[in-house]
């Protein structure tokens, strides 16, 4: 066991940031609101806690407090415009957010180092504290899904007029939805620049927002296991692929597409509502009916 | 000096106005993005190289990679798309595909090119440049605009003019109705592929030939200017795209000659941000498509 941790433990701490970018991404989409703002958020995440603490001295745990305000802050001014809009269009308003973010950092070379971005950063994330950031994050969401603030998200993604008309303030909702992703995103994203010593805008483009929505989409979009199953895939897929060597992008692009043409909830989401069939069988009192509903699906 | 940035800017905005095309016409059938749009451009660029390497003259090459576009543009709908059209919830899914796509797309092509960035050798088309009211203009140039006004005329006469057009509206609009109407609107989708492909093809072959640069990664810039594109000339407005993609050619010469080129991407999306706050149809997109309306 522990040998295994310590040839792959750089794996499992990157695994273990993917998943905390994955839930910030996540909460976005099970609210209904279609966003891949969250490598934006995260590059500010990052930005605010290196400068901090490279050019400022300030302590730690202040820089990732004020990384956390900054993401809140962003992602809540950020809600306004995004409440006029819907479905792919969020998609590419956000999309535009995280350039016009990037093209900015590159821009104010002074102040952020520009393409070579901030280098020298402490190291002061382990394993340990990732493994509890991810804990409290799924607890805070864990504890979020068990109120009403939960079924009103459920709500939202599934059909925003039909809340409105139960009474939903739906603005405030698809907001405070938005600003817990921004909340999420901006830590974790302080949190990776405190672990790999070095950041640039580069590492927050294009492909940190593939990569945070493949998680999710992977994964699942509405249960807690789904953003660890899509890291655990993105995590696991590149190592299978070794022996590939050069390759690797084919089996990586075709596991993609198989995944989600035959199981499109996601791996984790199909997972749990097939173990919530199982389950529900079980009980005692079965009924013929619901035996006869029930053995279709779950079988 | 600004006559001549415009003038530039015009024609990189032709080129992608032709990339811009083949996207908006896919989203605006579908709804779908599709991702891999920027591969299919690369593979353009590639397939015509690699002809013009083998010794085949270039106008051959061009027309090849046009084909070969379209055909693979095709290949795609069916392996990442069709499916999720049967199943219903693609707005998500398709995502995810297109990016499969993209990524074996891209492999393959880094695996051939020994991720070296290529160019067509020097003389592949005539270098020759006309000068008037002090600008100049190559022959490139004037080609690839005289090629683009034709292709978007054809398009648009196409779609507006032609019982193929008027089944591509028809399914774009609704598909269920025009299928009880007799249209098939799996052939419509192939038709609208191998169309958005064929361009795509075309525009990386031009761009590969202005730039001097043909590498596995060319089409990743092409496919975020795409969205800006689609956005601030409106959701399958074809003429919309062109003088979207027109105008951010300029814009984006200018910038880069007054201001710089970090600065100019900045402008850009900001552009795009404010165009979605104030006219989210675009500027000549229809309310049908109105982007605050209600989810499908």
């Amino acid at each position: 066991m522990m040998s295994f941790y310590y040839s792959y433990q750089p794996l499992i701490d990157f695994f273990l940031i993917a998943v905390g970018l994955g839930y910030s991404q996540q909460l976005a989409l099970r609210a209904g609101v279609f966003s891949i703002a969250t490598a934006g958020f995260s590059a500010l995440g990052a930005y605010a806690t290196a400068i901090l603490v490279t050019r400022y001295g300030a302590p730690v745990p202040l820089a990732i407090l004020v990384s956390a305000v900054v993401g809140m802050a962003v992602s809540y001014v950020l809600s306004v415009p995004l409440a006029r809009l819907r479905g792919a269009f969020q998609a590419i308003a956000t999309l535009a957010f995280v350039q016009v973010v990037i093209a900015l950092l590159l821009y104010f070379e002074g102040f952020t180092g520009g393409a070579i971005g901030i280098s020298g950063i402490p190291r002061v994330m382990n394993t340990g504290w990732l493994l509890l950031a991810v804990l409290v994050t799924i607890y805070v969401i864990w504890s979020i899904n068990r109120t009403s603030v939960g079924r009103v998200f459920n709500a939202l993604r599934q059909d925003d007029s039909v809340a409105a008309s139960l009474g939903v303030p739906i603005k405030s909702y698809y907001a405070l939805a938005f600003v817990l992703s921004g909340l999420i995103g901006a830590v974790f994203g302080a949190l990776r620049s405190l672990y790999v010593f070095n950041i640039e805008p580069v590492d927050f483009g294009f492909h940190a927002m593939v990569a945070s929505l493949t998680v999710v989409v992977l994964g699942g979009r509405n249960t807690l296991l789904g953003p660890i199953a899509g890291a655990l895939i993105m995590a696991i897929l590149p190592e299978l692929a070794r022996p590939l060597a050069e390759n690797r992008g084919i089996l990586n692009g075709v596991i993609l597409i198989l995944v989600i043409t035959f199981l499109p909830n996601g791996v984790g989401d199909e997972l749990v509502y097939w173990l919530r069939r199982r389950l529900r069988r079980t009980p005692k009192t079965m009924s013929k009916r619901e035996e006869g509903t029930d053995v279709v699906a779950a079988d | 000096m600004l006559l001549q940035q415009i003038l530039n800017g015009t024609v990189s905005g032709a080129i992608y106005a032709l990339f811009a095309l083949g996207f908006t016409l896919i989203f605006g059938v579908q709804k779908l993005l599709n991702l891999a749009h920027g591969a299919i451009f690369m593979a353009g660029a590639f397939i015509a190289y690699y002809a013009t390497a083998q010794g085949l003259p270039f106008w051959f090459a061009l027309l090849l990679a046009t084909i070969a576009t379209g055909t693979i543009s095709v290949v795609v709908d069916f392996v990442a798309f069709r499916q999720l059209r049967k199943a219903g919830h693609a707005e998500f899914a398709a995502i995810v595909t297109s990016i499969g796509v993209d990524l074996i797309l891209m492999n393959i092509a880094q695996q051939v090119s020994n991720t070296k960035v290529l160019s067509f050798p020097f003389g592949t088309f005539p270098v020759k440049f006309f000068s008037f009211w002090g600008m100049r203009i190559s022959l490139l140039q004037l080609t690839i605009l005289g090629l683009v006004l034709f292709l978007v005329l054809a398009l648009a006469y196409y779609i507006n003019r032609t019982s193929f057009g008027r089944q591509v509206r028809a399914v774009s609009s609704n598909e269920h109705a025009s299928a009880l109407l007799g249209v098939s609107a799996s052939a419509v989708y192939r038709q609208t592929f191998f169309i958005a492909g064929a361009l795509a093809g075309l525009a990386g072959v031009l761009i590969g030939l202005s730039f001097n640069s043909i590498h596995f990664m060319m089409g990743e810039p092409f496919l975020l200017q795409a969205f800006v594109v689609v956005v601030i000339g409106g959701l399958g407005s074809l003429q919309g795209a062109v003088v979207a993609a027109i105008l951010i050619g300029i814009v984006q010469s200018l910038t880069i000659a007054y201001l710089s080129s970090e600065l100019s991407t900045a402008i850009i999306f900001a552009l795009l941000f404010v165009t979605l706050l104030f006219f989210p149809n675009g500027l000549f997109g229809r309310a049908s498509n109105y982007a605050g309306g209600s989810r499908r």
